[in-house]
């Protein structure tokens, strides 16, 4: 629960920070992407805090380039 | 153009010896030395001269286009669409680095200084100086940077003066033990580790006062931190040795430990914290800065600034995930790394530099 208002808390901070100056200078499309990549790193910080298990990309780079990098430490063995 | 900071060819030099000393100062030697023992510092002239060569690829690539960063000229060469999605992984690249580079920082401070501190806290609180200095803008950073400059060289200098006395030549030998393979592994891993991200440079390159000035000034900023990796190598292998240097995670920062001059002047490993945060944090702030620069250049927006704050939250998370523990870095990290960076650091220059070069003489 204190992790869910904490992260909030910190939010709305940002929001306090950034969002005046974009809605006087009437950026829309800056706000638009200021919104969604809040609310992403809200969700995550969130789901982080609960020890929800989060996907590590790492793995994913590392099923696309460990034959890679197998084959360049190989030649070189 | 997105920020309109000018900075002069000096302290483009500075930024790129801060980026290459990066990280590395503190991980370079026992990675050069896992793979080719007490050869890890011929395996870091090695990579230095290949480090050379990539920036030298990166002068030509950014002096074709002398005002436009590597998302703006890949769209023009590639086409809107493929353009974008090059560009968009470029992003990704530099924001994965930007967590990993975060995570070194953690796990040092929570392994040798704080270790009942919880990691994420640091991270916040280191991050929030990288956010700082990004919303600041590029001209404020290069500047800072050129002030700490003299620091860096002093307390490195006096790390190399006192520990001296204490070197052994014969743990250097015996030379090429097991041939030149293993050294050859050890170097892949050095070029992959600071000089291929090199590359990130490229978002930097048009926002250089003078154009000409630029090139020389990476070429000369790769060397400069080149030369501080190699003499630190070398140093680690001469005074603690091959196997220490590769049990160790941290070799320079023990290194800095061993100083005792006279019984007196002793235990002043700080200065080797000092200089690590230094690079760090300039190689952390160019990496999120370039994150940030390139993710509103792709999505064509009016301003980058109020990114920072939304992205530092997405990197925090990152961060901790992207290396859950030591064995992971060393095992899956490093190993993958160089082939990852490959992609961005070789692959990518050249198919662009080889497009517009077929484009501009056809």
């Amino acid at each position: 629960m204190i992790v869910i208002l904490g992260t909030l808390l910190v939010v709305i901070v940002i929001v306090l920070i950034e969002a005046p100056s974009l809605l006087k200078k009437g950026l829309k499309k800056e706000l638009w992407v200021f919104g969604i990549l809040l609310l992403f790193g809200t969700g995550l910080n969130i789901a982080q805090g609960l020890q929800v298990v989060i996907p590590n990309p790492m793995d994913w780079i590392n099923v696309i380039y460990k034959p890679i990098s197998d084959f360049i430490f190989g030649i070189l063995r | 153009m997105l920020e309109s900071g000018k900075i002069d060819g000096k302290q483009f030099t500075v930024l790129v010896f801060m980026f290459t000393t990066g990280s590395s100062f503190i991980l370079a030697p026992s990675m050069l030395a896992s793979e080719a023992k007490q050869d890890a510092w011929l395996a870091a002239i090695l990579g230095v001269v290949v480090g050379v060569l990539l920036a030298w690829l990166y002068h030509s690539l950014g002096n074709l286009y002398s005002d436009m960063t590597l998302v703006e000229y890949s769209e023009k060469i590639l086409g809107k669409w493929i353009g974008k999605v090059i560009s968009f992984l470029f992003f990704t690249f530099s924001f994965l680095l930007a967590a990993l580079v975060l995570r070194n920082m953690g796990d040092f401070i929570t392994t040798q200084f704080m270790p009942e501190t919880p990691i994420k806290s640091i991270h916040i609180l280191f991050l929030l100086i990288v956010l700082m200095g990004t919303r600041l803008g590029l001209e404020t950073l290069a500047r800072s940077a050129e002030l700490f400059f003299p620091w860096f060289i002093v307390l490195f200098l006096l790390l190399v003066i006192f520990i001296s006395p204490q070197i052994e030549l014969e743990k250097m030998q015996p030379i090429l033990e097991e041939g030149i393979n293993p050294v050859l592994r050890s170097s892949f891993l050095i070029i992959g580790f600071p000089f291929l991200e090199l590359v990130l440079f490229l978002m930097i390159f048009p926002y250089v006062n003078r154009p000409k000035e630029a090139g020389k000034a990476l070429l000369m900023g790769t060397w400069m931190g080149g030369v501080i990796l190699i003499v630190l190598t070398a140093l680690t292998i001469l005074v603690i040795g091959a196997d220490q240097t590769t049990r160790n995670l941290y070799p320079s920062y023990y290194l800095a430990q061993k100083i005792n001059i006279g019984d007196f002047l002793q235990r002043i490993e700080a200065i080797v914290a000092i200089v690590w945060f230094i690079s760090i944090f300039y190689k952390l702030t160019i990496c999120f800065f370039v994150s940030t620069l390139s993710l509103a250049q792709i999505l064509n927006l009016k301003e980058y600034r109020m990114l920072v704050f939304p992205l530092g939250m997405i990197l925090i998370v990152l961060s901790l995930v992207s290396s859950p523990n030591i064995v992971y870095l060393a095992s899956v990290v490093l190993y993958v790394w160089p082939s990852y960076a490959l992609t961005f650091g070789l692959f990518i220059p050249l198919l662009l530099l080889g497009i517009a070069a077929v484009r501009r003489y056809v």
